[in-house]
């Protein structure tokens, strides 16, 4: 449900006020299908031009002065006819109202052609060819689990992912049936990226003996298009993503520049063999054992490399310092070849993973103008800046070019070790992890 | 690990595979003969079923506006600056043409993602006549 949608219902339920819902017309036009299938009120909106942040007051003026762009009337009066005029019937509509019919199990029968033009059109797939998922292909696939087929795996709103639904989508990624239960995992947290309007990915990092049995690639090339599973895992957490949150174009994905990083959502596996000792596997560090194979999906937006070899002069954890400095802030996690990790453990005694995290989040600074500057910590933390709540309030007041560590929780900022040891190589991202998801609960 | 196990891992996953491998085999057309082609093949449907939510009447609406309250909720969607003077503007413009309505404009403190209790409790408890609330973006 949208911001702007739940506060207006609120109004209009609790104490039956007249709302007007005033939003850019970038999102405006999603507001029936918020309707239908979240807010369940048909509020009224009127719609500005697009960007309202980061104008002049002299553009403000103009769009008050200017028309809605819903209805084409003066702003103003849209407004004012909004609070005034008569309900429609469907606007008194109350109770449940007519359910489309369901979607049927079985498509077809269809000639192979038709199908995949087919899922093309309904917007299935991500464009690269798939397998078509054919009762025998699913039920092999379902061979992998011991789930129940109508077990529901993940939900959005009444929408329900069910294991037949996710070995369906396995299938049309080009997974093996030994995939299945790490692939059930990481369904556990679909959908995510799309259903925003910034630019959101994923990544999905793989722990444990998982790794081994399922041939995924955590050396040389980790994060390339070189590993079978690899590239399905992740190929399936897209085509499911898409299909449980609905993320047709301009109807339920409206992310304004997208992300190439959707197509397989770095997935890739630690390379728990080259860690330097002391420093533990992502899934240990949010509470799991070495012996169980987790997922753990990410998100985020960035990812910058470090490009070129490290430097005895400005070591590795400098310039890692230095590059997070272009991430928004709140969370990181850095994803580094063994040689950087022994670099800093045996040359600058970094003993642990969380050692650090610790002095990154300690040591990256950035001018308070910069972290406001950042929409998403200007949208998010303003609010609790303006309720006096610390370090946000004192940085709301700051002089722009004081310098502000917006990495405030040392346990956001993970590692991952990747890679072949063939160069002392890293990226910074900013995608932030919970707790992994044990696969063997999928099995 | 939940549910029915039928089999051991290994046994399972070897069945699996082997039907697995199968079914590939049997479906797949190559570079495809006409009567490959021409094949029809059923599919299990990808999509999953949206199930409508309960709809909710809106509140009856006010013949006029002329000698209302009207407040405005700025959301501080994009931060306290991004639409705060759009608000502005609308005061202005009630002002100069609408003078007998009464406008009041407040930001809400919990921002896009939080709640305002507080000027919930404003709005309900002075009567409020109408509300403009936003800017979503």
């Amino acid at each position: 449900m949208s911001a702007v949608g739940r506060f207006a219902r609120n109004l209009e339920l609790e104490g039956g006020v007249p709302t007007v819902g005033a939003s850019g017309v970038n999102v405006v036009k999603f507001k029936d299908y918020d309707l239908q299938y979240s807010n369940g009120m048909p509020i009224r909106y009127v719609a500005f031009p697009f960007p309202v942040a980061g104008q002049p007051r002299s553009v403000h003026r103009g769009y008050v002065e200017g028309e809605d762009l819903l209805s084409g009337k003066p702003m103003m009066q849209a407004i004012i006819d909004a609070l005034t005029e008569p309900l429609t019937e469907e606007e008194q509509m109350e109770g449940m109202p007519g359910e489309a019919p369901p979607e049927p199990r079985l498509l077809g029968p269809d000639t192979e052609e038709n199908l995949m033009r087919l899922f093309k059109d309904r917007e299935w797939t991500d464009y690269n060819p798939i397998v078509l998922p054919t009762e025998t292909r699913v039920a092999a696939m379902l061979g992998g689990t011991s789930r129940g087929p109508e077990e529901v795996v993940s939900r959005m709103g009444s929408r329900e992912l069910t294991v037949e639904k996710a070995a369906v989508y396995a299938v049309m990624a080009g997974a093996k049936p030994d995939y299945f239960p790490a692939i059930l995992a990481i369904l556990t947290q679909a959908p995510s990226f799309g259903n925003s309007t910034s630019s959101m990915a994923n990544m999905i990092v793989v722990n444990g003996p998982a790794r081994r049995e399922l041939g995924m690639n955590s050396g040389t090339d980790a994060l390339g298009p070189f590993s079978e599973a690899n590239a399905v895992l992740g190929r399936t957490f897209t085509i499911a993503g898409k299909i449980l949150g609905d993320l047709r174009l301009d109807v339920g994905a409206y992310s304004t520049l997208g992300s190439n990083l959707q197509y397989n959502n770095l997935c890739f596996a630690e390379n728990e063999e080259a860690l330097p000792e002391g420093w533990e596997p992502l899934s240990v560090e949010t509470g799991y054992a070495r012996t169980d194979s987790v997922v753990s999906v990410g998100i985020g937006w960035s990812l910058i490399s470090s490009v070129g070899e490290a430097q005895i002069r400005h070591p590795p954890h400098m310039l890692i310092r230095d590059y997070m400095r272009a991430l928004y802030g709140s969370a990181a996690t850095v994803i580094m070849d063994p040689t950087v990790a022994g670099l800093l453990k045996d040359v600058h005694g970094f003993g642990t993973k969380a050692e650090l995290g610790r002095w990154l989040s300690g040591n990256v600074e950035v001018a308070a103008g910069t972290f406001w500057g950042n929409g998403v910590n200007t949208t998010a933390s303003t609010p609790m800046a303006l309720q006096g709540l610390e370090p946000f309030a004192t940085w709301l007041k700051a002089p722009p070019e004081t310098l502000v560590k917006p990495f405030t929780n040392p346990g956001a900022v993970k590692v991952v070790v990747a890679g072949g040891g063939i160069q002392t190589t890293w990226f910074v991202t900013d995608f932030r992890f919970g707790r992994g998801i044990r696969i063997d609960d999928w099995k | 690990m939940k549910g029915r196990i039928l089999f051991s891992g290994a046994a399972l996953s070897a069945a699996a595979a082997a039907a697995f491998g199968a079914a590939l085999l049997s479906t797949g057309c190559g570079d495809m003969e006409q009567s490959c082609r021409e094949r029809r093949i059923t599919v299990l449907n990808p999509a999953i079923s949206s199930k409508v939510v309960e709809r909710v009447p809106l509140a009856p609406r006010l013949d006029t506006v002329q000698g209302k309250t009207l407040y405005m909720v700025d959301l501080q969607w994009g931060g306290p600056e991004a639409a705060y003077s759009v608000f502005e503007e609308m005061q202005g413009w009630f002002s100069r043409n609408m003078p007998s309505v009464r406008t009041e404009l407040r930001r809400s403190v919990g921002g896009p993602f939080g709640d305002d209790p507080a000027l919930r409790k404003e709005i309900l408890s002075r009567k409020a006549d109408g509300v403009i609330i936003g800017i979503g973006g």
